[in-house]
Parts: structure tokens; C-alpha cells; sequence
């Protein structure tokens, strides 16, 4: 608190910059938990159940989805429910995180053009605020598997890198939409577009294994991958050979890239809002 | 140390028009080589500040005047680390409080009490360290019951009254403020002046724009009268606001 919170000096390079305000917001945690827990409790301000309308949301959805299309794909109900259940809940959490990354920056326009805190900040409090709500639907994910009795084994264990490796992808897919979309309004519409036809396109409620030969190139898609290295393990299957190789190239390319468009373009942030 | 230094800063504001910040006409104007909606790429800057030297120490009080549009918040803004500089260079060692808008971090939904936290987070400071200073706030801003109820229940001089006391609870070393104090009433503004006054003393340093000069007079020693982003005029308050008054007399004149 006793130090400035940013110094603008030529010969400090833009990189050097950045560098300080990314340190700068991970070393806070307090503050943008704080940030993200203080958006969770307004949003849901006057509502008895809070952040838990969205866990008994995601139940009837499973309940409604997982009847018929156990039947309409002829899986057994207890094969397909979990399935479904651990894929449609982290879909919801990737979802969130890409459309209300978006908005990382536009939200907080009145705080950026007021206060000179970093700017990844505004980042990790969008990345905290999506994963703190995923949490509270992630409950349903033991009591599932515990109601269908799917074994779980020790190898499940694996889903907690798998967690980090998506949480280090959110972040900087937060970052880059974010600036993107701060800079051009055009931005969050299209993302919230493309976003609601990949839930088709991606093997959330439908098994990989139904496309045949083009299996090979759905599992491309960065969004079954992220899924696939949770779901797999805890479905006792094995995850698809290229799906942690996808993750962990989009963390390493990802966060590279975006680092670079972060530092051109974050002091412009406060002239875009 | 607490020191405030611009070296030939300038601040070219980007005029995004409406057509510069679609994406659209920016994918027509990159795949078309420029030619069609040529406003993809035109993007319009605006001096908002030039040339800008400054060098403040320890108890100088500054006080910024000039017309609308000068720059004045602008410069605030910089000092603030919130604008960078285009070109040119800013040197701010303190810890700044800026007093730029009365809403900073401010939510109209959550009380008197969960706003001074919030505006704590705005300022870097933990909710565990400004929990301490709730009751200093609110005894202050003479709020009373209402630190309990939500913002948007407030006359606007109680909002003043409630952001100011949160923002200089403790002892600021550099305090830039624009002009929102005079939403207070005289009553409170003799007593806002008092508590920063005191800081002042106490070796921080205050960097002040008004349209007040009476204001200005009474609070700052050394004042910058700017004019289209450029310094017209600096020295000691007295000086610089002869030159204002006179200037403004003579456009007036001339108008």
C-alpha cells in the first residue's frame, strides 16, 4: 500500500509494465476475491437461495435432458446421467467464463477510470467470480455420481491439475476477450453467439464416439478437450489422446499471446471506456 | 519520499468514432487495403494535454485553474497513474489518493458500511484494515444510522460526505482532488478542509482543480493556470490567478 501502484516511465518498456501489473494482481488475492464475491452477492442481492438457484437450475436441466436422452441415444440411465451431468456442469462453467470475460473491462469502466490498480485485476476477478459459481454447482457433481453409482478410483485424482490447467486457459481467454471486446463492442454479441452453437457442435450431452471417422476432428475442439480431461477420469474412461496435449499447448500459446496483446494495449484501456 | 514529477508529458486522447469501433469496418477496411470505410482505421487524437512540466515536493499545494476543457481533469488523471502518458514522463513516489469522482467503486445497492470497504479495495487498502476506520467514517460524515442503510438512499451531499470521509481516513501522502467537494455543505466543507489541511501540514501534498478560485486561494500555494493542455501560466497562486482573471477579462473582451 505504500508503493505506487503504477509508474509510467519511458524507460520502463511496455513488457516490463505489464509484467508489474500482472505480478500486481496476482499478488492481491484479497482484492479481487473480495471483488469477485462482493459481484456474486449483489447479483443475486434479495434472493433467498443466492448463487444456488443457478445449482437448482443446472438439476432440472440434468433431470429433463438426462430422461430423454438416455432414451433418445438408447444409453442406460446410469451410464448417460453422470456423463451428461459432469459435461453439461463444466460447460457451464467454460461458458460463463468466455461471456462474462468479455465483459472484464467494459464492467468495470467506472472503477478503471477512477482508481489505478492494475488492470489484471479486473482479469482475475472474472475468472474468480465464474469459478466461485461453477463451485456451487460442482456440489451436484459427488452426490451424482454417489446416487448412480459410478466407481470412482484413486486416478480421479487427475481432475485436479486438469482444474488448474482450465483455470490457467481461463485466465488468459479472459484477458483476451476482454481487451478485445473493450475495444470493439461487437465483440461480446459474437461471442455469445458462437458460444450457444458450440454446445451443440461439442460432445457435452452426446458421446464423442457417435461421429465415427470425424471423431479425430471433434476432438479438436479445444472446449471437449478442456471437458474431456475432467469428465474421463471420473467416468472411468480414458481421456482422448490429444486432449491434455490441447490444453496444455493452448495454456502455453494462450497466455504467450495474450501476455503480448495485454502489454501493447493496456494502457489504452482507460481511453476505450 | 514523496515527490510528483512530469517531464514534457503529453496525452493524445484517441477519438474512437462510431465507425472506428466496429469491428466490421475495421475487417472491411484491413481486407480492402484501406480504401473502403476508410473510418476503420481513422481514428482521431486529441491533444488533451502537451508539454506538461511539473515538479512538486513535499507540502506544496497546487492548485490547477483554467476553463472547461483545459486539461485540468486530465492531468489529474495522469498524476493518478490512471492515464498513461503518450510521450514524456511521470514520476510519482507516495502513496496518491485521488479524489477524482464521487461514485469511485462505489455500488448504490450495498450500504453506507459495505461502500467504505469497497472504496477501500479501490484504494488498495484490505477490508480488514478499513474495518477499523468504519466508525471514524461514519462519525465524520455524520451519517448515523444511515452507514447501515443501501447508498442509493442518500441525498447527494451525504454521498460526498460519506466518500470523502472514506478516502482520507488515514493520512494520505499525495491528495488529488477535482472539484466535487462542493456538493458539501459550507459546514462540511470548513471541516473537510480542516482534516485535509492537517494532512497537508504533516508533509503530504495536494494537487487541486477547481473553478473556485476562493476555494483554490484559500487552500493551495503554488498554482498552474492551463489553458488547451498547456501550461499558460505557473508560480505561486496569487500570481497565477492574476494572470487567469486577466485572460479571462481580456477573452472576454476580445468576445
Amino acid at each position: 500500500m505504500t508503493k505506487p501502484l503504477k509508474r509510467h516511465s519511458e524507460e520502463n518498456s511496455e513488457y516490463a509494465q505489464a509484467w508489474t501489473d500482472v505480478v500486481g494482481g496476482l499478488t492481491r488475492v484479497w482484492m479481487w476475491r473480495t471483488m469477485a464475491f462482493q459481484d456474486i452477492r449483489l447479483r443475486y442481492r434479495g434472493s433467498m437461495l443466492g448463487p444456488f438457484w443457478f445449482t437448482i437450475s443446472t438439476i432440472i436441466f440434468l433431470l429433463a435432458i438426462g430422461g430423454i436422452y438416455s432414451r433418445l441415444f438408447d444409453t442406460p440411465v446410469n451410464q448417460y446421467v453422470p456423463y451428461l451431468m459432469i459435461g453439461f456442469i463444466l460447460w457451464q462453467y467454460l461458458s460463463m467464463t468466455i461471456v462474462d470475460g468479455c465483459n472484464c473491462f467494459t464492467s468495470a469502466d467506472a472503477a478503471i477510470q477512477e482508481a489505478a490498480l492494475p488492470y489484471s485485476v479486473y482479469i482475475l476477478r472474472a475468472v474468480a467470480r465464474s469459478f466461485i459459481i461453477f463451485l456451487h454447482s460442482v456440489i451436484i457433481i459427488p452426490i451424482g455420481l454417489l446416487i448412480f453409482d459410478v466407481p470412482v478410483s484413486w486416478g480421479a485424482l487427475v481432475v485436479i491439475p486438469a482444474i488448474v490447467l482450465i483455470i490457467i486457459n481461463a485466465i488468459w481467454v479472459t484477458a483476451f476477450f476482454g481487451l478485445m471486446s473493450a475495444r470493439y463492442g461487437d465483440i461480446p454479441p459474437i461471442v455469445a453467439n458462437f458460444v450457444q452453437v458450440l454446445f451443440f457442435v461439442t460432445p457435452v450431452f452426446w458421446h464423442i464416439d457417435f461421429l465415427g471417422k470425424w471423431e479425430r476432428v471433434a476432438a479438436l475442439n479445444p472446449f471437449f478437450a478442456a471437458i474431456d480431461i475432467v469428465r474421463a477420469p471420473l467416468v472411468s474412461e480414458s481421456p482422448n489422446i490429444t486432449s491434455w496435449p490441447i490444453m496444455v499447448g493452448a495454456a502455453i500459446f494462450g497466455c504467450l499471446l495474450t501476455f503480448v496483446i495485454f502489454a501493447r494495449l493496456r494502457t489504452r484501456i482507460p481511453y476505450w471506456m | 519520499m514523496v515527490a510528483l514529477i512530469c517531464r514534457d508529458l503529453d496525452v493524445d486522447f484517441p477519438l474512437y468514432r462510431g465507425g472506428s469501433r466496429s469491428l466490421k469496418k475495421f475487417i472491411v477496411s484491413k481486407s480492402t487495403g484501406g480504401r473502403l470505410a476508410r473510418d476503420g482505421a481513422d481514428i482521431l487524437t486529441v491533444k488533451a494535454l502537451s508539454n506538461i512540466n511539473l515538479e512538486l515536493k513535499k507540502g506544496d499545494r497546487l492548485g490547477i485553474v483554467g476553463p472547461n476543457g483545459a486539461g485540468k481533469t486530465t492531468l489529474l488523471k495522469v498524476l493518478a497513474g490512471i492515464y498513461s502518458p503518450s510521450r514524456g514522463e511521470l514520476i510519482s513516489e507516495g502513496r496518491v489518493t485521488a479524489l477524482l469522482t464521487t461514485t469511485m467503486g462505489i455500488n448504490p445497492d450495498a450500504t453506507g458500511r459495505e461502500n467504505i470497504i469497497l472504496r477501500g479495495i479501490f484504494m488498495d487498502v484490505r477490508p480488514n484494515v478499513m474495518e477499523r476506520y468504519i466508525d471514524d467514517v461514519a462519525e465524520f460524515s455524520g451519517l448515523g444510522d444511515f452507514i447501515d442503510l443501501p447508498v442509493k438512499t442518500y441525498s447527494s451531499g451525504m454521498l460526498v460526505r460519506l466518500c470523502l470521509a472514506a478516502s482520507t481516513c488515514f493520512a494520505p501522502e499525495i491528495v488529488l482532488m477535482d472539484e466535487w467537494l462542493s456538493a458539501g455543505d459550507a459546514a462540511f466543507l470548513a471541516k473537510a478542509q480542516k482534516r485535509l489541511s492537517s494532512y497537508v501540514e504533516n508533509s503530504s501534498m495536494l494537487v487541486l482543480a477547481s473553478h473556485s478560485l476562493t476555494l483554490i486561494r484559500e487552500w493551495c500555494n503554488r498554482g498552474i493556470y492551463l489553458k488547451d493542455g498547456r501550461i499558460a501560466a505557473s508560480g505561486s497562486i496569487d500570481e497565477v490567478i492574476d494572470i487567469y482573471e486577466a485572460d479571462f477579462a481580456a477573452s472576454i473582451d476580445a468576445g
